[in-house]
């Protein structure tokens, strides 16, 4: 990549040419950087990540209810605290909320927030489809979650197997909530894939080769193209609900000739991808935390990045080990039998390398690193328990029972949430400028971590003593007592561990209160979202960075000796960005996004309550992708200074002009010769960028 | 629910026990081993197919345990053998408070060594667990091809397993010929006759069940329109629990059944009596009230042979069609209800949830419960006054047994009069 800016400049030119009037927008775009509206309209990848993560935060507290309802409801024999139905209700609310609205919208608010700054570039590709995707998901949570007051939630099961979920056998309205909410929600995680995919492949910082990305960078990869492909399978199985439910059609209907394995295996296609779409991203965080706080760089990088790919890749001929006992003939069953069992080798790998960075390191044990480390045990324990059930004839006994919901919790609550909590603890500083309290963060840990294997440990022994999956209640004589009290006990430990980490936030918020804001580096890191002023500005870097090597900011802070010494060069502070240039230019932030998202919803509704509301829906969204199209670039008022660069329109521009002329802010003595790249704008980087992938293109 | 639900065996209320919690804890680890009564238990086989699982299970779980060990150990060695010294420790900690940035945090040469990655070791730690895996999955192959093996002749005895919301009905074949009507229909109860593998061929008439004795073999989906082949053999005469494992429905953890396993004489005595069909009551005989309020009320789904299909007076045309497994003429199954001609030789009823006799009648021998039994009035009158009321049931009747709030008492208990017949 040269360093010139005549490629944008021209490139600029061109498009400018053919730039919209301010006269055919509809609105002006909405202003300011403060208030309510400047989150509800914000195209920044930063915001819209905190709120990704937020929401996810949110929703757990409600999983976590609905969690708490299950263990109090099957504490003892016969429980009372709700009837079957809404047991049913509850225990299928708790899968979708905590798969679908906590450990994905969490891991949507890291991929939002680390990525661009981890690859050095300015925001994500499409801003606005970015924001668009974040209401889009929060329409479909909060729109699933209102089936609790409309006559019922979903109530057959977060996989929803066919015929149970059909009108006959689920006639309230709770399906239809799950079919339409889970689609809406689908929309948002497809269109955010193909934003990051976009953004990762285009976007990087000059000299940020695929191979010096980030190990997280490299798992969001993989997740984002897991999710392109998954999402569309799971669409389809929804569609073919949707219209058996909604419109009479015949899908499922065994009466009419339908096998109900149809659906089991389009949702588990789907869905075991989804399980390493869940775990990958915490895999990404645990891989940038352990080698921070070991203070040495990821052990065998290429093998954690191949064993990621490779997961990602044999993620999906393993979906069928889901249906061992549903009968689809002992070749199947033995083909998926051993493609399961090899998966297990690249995650293996991964857990071997994580150990082998720790190894001969020198261990900062900090919150964050507790909680990567604590991750790494649990999820061992859930991978090998995966092990015991690959083997087919083991399985058809373990499966549907409680050994399995011990063995999924192991990996995506200790392996996923735990690994996640882990990267709130790492990046909180860099998101909102100060650290949450270590010491609450540990006792929090350990409360968790016992509370956690109090919980689902016990699940081993009740699953093999024949405690079946899903049942509202347990016989006195079955002998699952004992267990199951401890399992309910625990889960109330688990609950003071998430109290004492919202507790945590607080205490933080009201300590950091009028007190300047952490530096930019407070854990002496590694990647580039460090490299700049903390909380991250708007515009996240002063000047384009180059990269030379893998870990390239801890290397201008630290240059390793011909012995392999390590010796200080540079303080972060001076190495940093102090997020003191002016005159970016950002993208506009939008009102159509929120408008579009909103439609989706009332589409939703109106499919199972009136078909007029759903006119009305459509309206929104083809109202709102007009004014989206016709959007005017700029803010008026301030033409010169806040353009808009959403690469999603021909407005991807204009910022290479005025980034010249911004480049007199000196801002330190750049390192490395940064100053030859010195910009103002995403400009130069994502223009120069584009051109590069244009240039590439025969 | 009210406390006079499956209650009887499903528990006291929650909060009496949560009171216990304090002191249940203490004493908890040390009854666990004694209080072993798991009749779902998989770990302790009763038949060869479970034997053969629990064969592959064992070395398996063997080695996982060893991984998981050395796993968690290297984890607890690394932390506490690379743990930064207490006292560098304290520095940074200081020196993270005071300036709130990471640059304080280490001198020069407190650093380790950088080392990237090894080559050799990132070979050894692919290679070895495949070759593990390799080895396992050799073993699992074996057991899948040894599982799948059926050594029971073409026309030995064969049972149908047909799960329904949410009971269990088994119809016998005594001459392995699926295709003709069964000799035999029951419900809930699989009676079979020990050390001799019985194939089942497993369907369903709504949803999808699983069909799980867990002493005896793996679980098979009953899936509906399909058939699924499995097999089911136990080398101990007993009674052996079973649960629906597949999500079904509102009472889906009402949905048990049993395997009662007989020896071979007690078999051939159990078919000998089972074969026959019930004869109908004459004015005069005892329970003959019953049976008419059966007629007029019960004979819309329930079947008992020699008196519902002698079709008085063509209330039944087209009713009920058992001919074949896959008899599923609409998505709603009302018009299929556990077949009743031997009713009170079962020990359960209602998807094995209640007991036909007090006491659950174990001591009695399987085939003398009816001679010697103690009826369970209450709970069979309970029942058919108001069976939503008992195990959660479709409200509007379209699956499930109703209630029937028509029924005078006196008439209910000419019902259960007339049931105590059905032997």
């Amino acid at each position: 990549m040269t360093t010139t800016s005549e490629p944008p400049l021209q490139l600029t030119a061109g498009v400018q040419l053919v730039r919209p009037s301010s006269s055919l927008g509809v609105l002006a775009r909405p202003k300011g950087d403060t208030g309510w509206k400047s989150w509800l309209f914000t195209v920044d990848h930063k915001r819209i990540g905190i709120m990704y993560g937020a929401a996810a935060l949110v929703f757990l507290v409600i999983g976590g209810i609905e969690a708490l309802l299950i263990r109090l409801q099957l504490a003892v024999p016969g429980g009372n605290v709700l009837s079957e139905d809404a047991y049913n209700q509850v225990f299928t609310m708790h899968g979708v909320t905590m798969v679908f609205l906590v450990i994905m919208p969490m891991a949507a608010a890291f991929a939002n927030y680390l990525l661009p700054l981890q690859i050095g570039a300015r925001d994500v590709a499409f801003p606005r489809l970015n924001a668009f995707s974040l209401w889009a998901f929060l329409a479909g949570g909060i729109f699933l979650n209102t089936s609790w007051f409309l006559g019922g939630a979903p109530d057959g099961g977060w996989f929803g197997y066919a015929p149970n979920s059909g009108l006959v056998y689920s006639p309230s309205n709770g399906m239809d909530f799950y079919a339409l909410g889970l689609q809406i929600a689908g929309i948002a995680s497809l269109v955010s894939a193909i934003n990051l995919i976009t953004t990762v492949l285009n976007m990087r910082a000059p000299g940020m080769t695929l191979f010096r990305m980030p190990v997280l960078t490299w798992m969001l990869l993989v997740v984002q193209f897991l999710l392109l492909f998954a999402i569309p399978v799971i669409t389809v199985a929804l569609f073919l609900l949707t219209f058996d439910r909604l419109f009479g059609a015949n899908f499922f209907n065994v009466a009419a000739g339908a096998d109900p394995l149809l659906w089991q295996h389009l949702f588990w296609i789907f869905g075991h991808p989804e399980v390493y779409i869940l775990i990958l991203p915490a895999f990404g965080i645990m891989s940038e935390v352990i080698p921070v706080f070991s203070r040495k760089p990821i052990f065998g990088y290429p093998f954690m990045v191949f064993s990621g790919i490779a997961i990602g890749f044999m993620g999906w001929g393993v979906w069928a080990h889901h249906m061992f006992t549903s009968g689809m003939g002992p070749v199947s069953v033995a083909a998926f039998s051993l493609s399961t069992m090899f998966i297990a080798v690249p995650t293996g790998v991964k857990i071997l390398n994580w150990l082998a960075t720790m190894w001969g390191g020198r261990l900062r044990m900090t919150t964050a690193m507790m909680y990567s480390v604590g991750a790494v045990a649990m999820f061992t324990i859930g991978g090998l328990s995966g092990v015991t059930h690959a083997i087919a004839p083991a399985d058809t006994q373990q499966t549907d029972t409680y050994y399995i919901v011990a063995h999924f919790h192991y990996v995506i609550f200790g392996g996923s949430l735990m690994g996640m909590l882990s990267g709130i603890y790492f990046w909180w500083p860099k998101m909102f400028g100060h650290k949450l309290d270590e010491k609450l963060g540990k006792i929090g840990f350990w409360v968790l971590l016992i509370g956690f294997n109090l919980t689902f440990g016990p699940m081993h022994i009740l699953g093999l003593q024949g405690m079946s999956r899903r049942i509202h209640s347990y016989a006195a004589d079955s002998g699952f007592n004992l267990w199951n009290m401890f399992a309910t006990v625990g889960s109330f430990v688990v609950a003071l561990g998430v109290m004492l980490f919202f507790w945590n936030i607080g205490v933080s918020r009201r300590r950091a209160r009028g007190a300047p804001p952490v530096g930019p580096d407070p854990w002496d890191a590694r990647g580039l979202e460090w490299m700049t002023a903390s909380p991250t500005p708007a515009h996240n870097f002063d000047r384009d960075i180059t990269v030379t090597r893998p870990d390239e900011f801890w290397h201008r802070k630290w240059r390793i000796g011909p012995d392999g010494e390590v010796k200080r060069i540079a303080r972060a502070a001076d190495v940093a960005h102090d997020g003191s240039a002016t005159d970016v230019h950002l993208p506009s932030p939008s009102y159509w996004p929120v408008v579009v998202a909103l439609g989706l919803p009332l589409v939703a509704y109106g499919l199972i309550y009136n078909l007029w509301i759903t006119g009305l829906g459509a309206l929104l969204i083809l109202g709102g992708l007009y004014g989206w199209v016709f959007e005017p670039p700029d803010d008026p008022e301030a033409h010169d200074h806040h353009d808009d660069h959403d690469a999603d329109g021909s407005d991807d521009s204009g910022n290479g002009a005025s980034g010249g002329g911004a480049s007199s802010n000196g801002d330190g003595a750049p390192a490395d010769g940064d100053g030859a790249r010195e910009l103002a704008g995403v400009g130069a980087g994502l223009a120069a960028s584009t051109a590069k992938a244009t240039g590439a293109q025969p | 629910m009210t406390a006079e639900q499956p209650s009887a065996r499903f528990g006291r209320p929650l909060w009496r026990r949560l009171g216990l919690v304090g002191i249940a804890l203490a004493a908890a680890l040390a009854l666990s081993a004694c209080a072993d009564e798991h009749p779902l238990d998989t770990l302790t086989e009763a038949g060869p197919d479970a034997q053969e699982i629990n064969d592959l299970f064992f070395p398996v779980l063997g080695v996982a345990i060893i991984v998981f060990f050395l796993v968690q150990g290297a984890i607890v060695y690394l932390v506490f053998k690379y743990r930064a010294r207490r006292r560098e420790a304290a520095a940074a900690a200081r020196a993270e408070e005071h300036s709130g940035d990471g640059d304080d945090l280490y001198g020069d040469d407190e650093y380790p060594a950088q080392v990237h990655g090894n080559l050799r070791l990132e070979l050894a730690w692919t290679i070895i667990p495949t070759i593990l895996l390799a080895v396992i999955s050799v073993f699992t192959l074996i057991s899948l091809v040894e599982l799948n093996e059926v050594s029971a002749a073409e026309d030995d005895l064969r049972v149908t397993v047909v799960g329904q919301q949410w009971w269990w009905e088994f119809q016998y074949h005594l001459d392995g010929d699926t295709s003709t009507p069964p000799d035999i229909v029951t419900a809930n109860e699989l009676v079979m006759p020990v050390r001799q593998q019985v194939p089942l061929e497993i369907t369903s008439r709504d949803v999808i069940h699983s069909f799980w004795i867990p002493r005896l073999n793996g679980k098979r989906d009953a899936v509906p329109g399909r058939t699924h082949p499995w097999v089911i053999e136990a080398n101990e005469v007993g009674r052996y629990m079973g649960q629906c494992t597949e999500f079904c429905g509102l009472s889906h953890a009402y949905m048990r059944m049993y395997a009662v396993v007989l020896s071979p004489e007690e078999w051939e005595e159990w078919v000998q009596g089972q074969i026959v069909d019930a004869a109908p009551l004459e004015p005069g005989d005892p329970g003959f009230e019953g049976q008419e309020v059966f007629l007029a009320n019960c004979a819309n789904c329930h079947v008992v042979n020699g008196v519902t299909d002698v079709n008085l007076d063509g209330r039944l045309d087209g009713m009920i069609d058992y001919a074949g497994a896959n008899s599923i003429t609409s998505a709603l199954v009302a018009g299929a209800a556990p077949n009743l001609t031997h009713f009170a030789s079962r020990t359960t009823f209602a998807g094995s949830i209640f007991d036909v006799y007090e006491g659950r009648a174990e001591w009695i021998p399987y085939l003398e419960v009816a001679e010697r039994g103690d009826l369970n009035r209450g709970h069979l009158a309970a029942w058919i006054r108001n069976a939503p009321e008992r195990k959660a049931n479709d409200a509007d009747g379209a699956r499930g047994m109703t209630a029937f709030p028509g029924l005078t008492e006196g008439e209910i208990d000419s019902l259960v009069e007339y049931l105590t017949t059905l032997r």
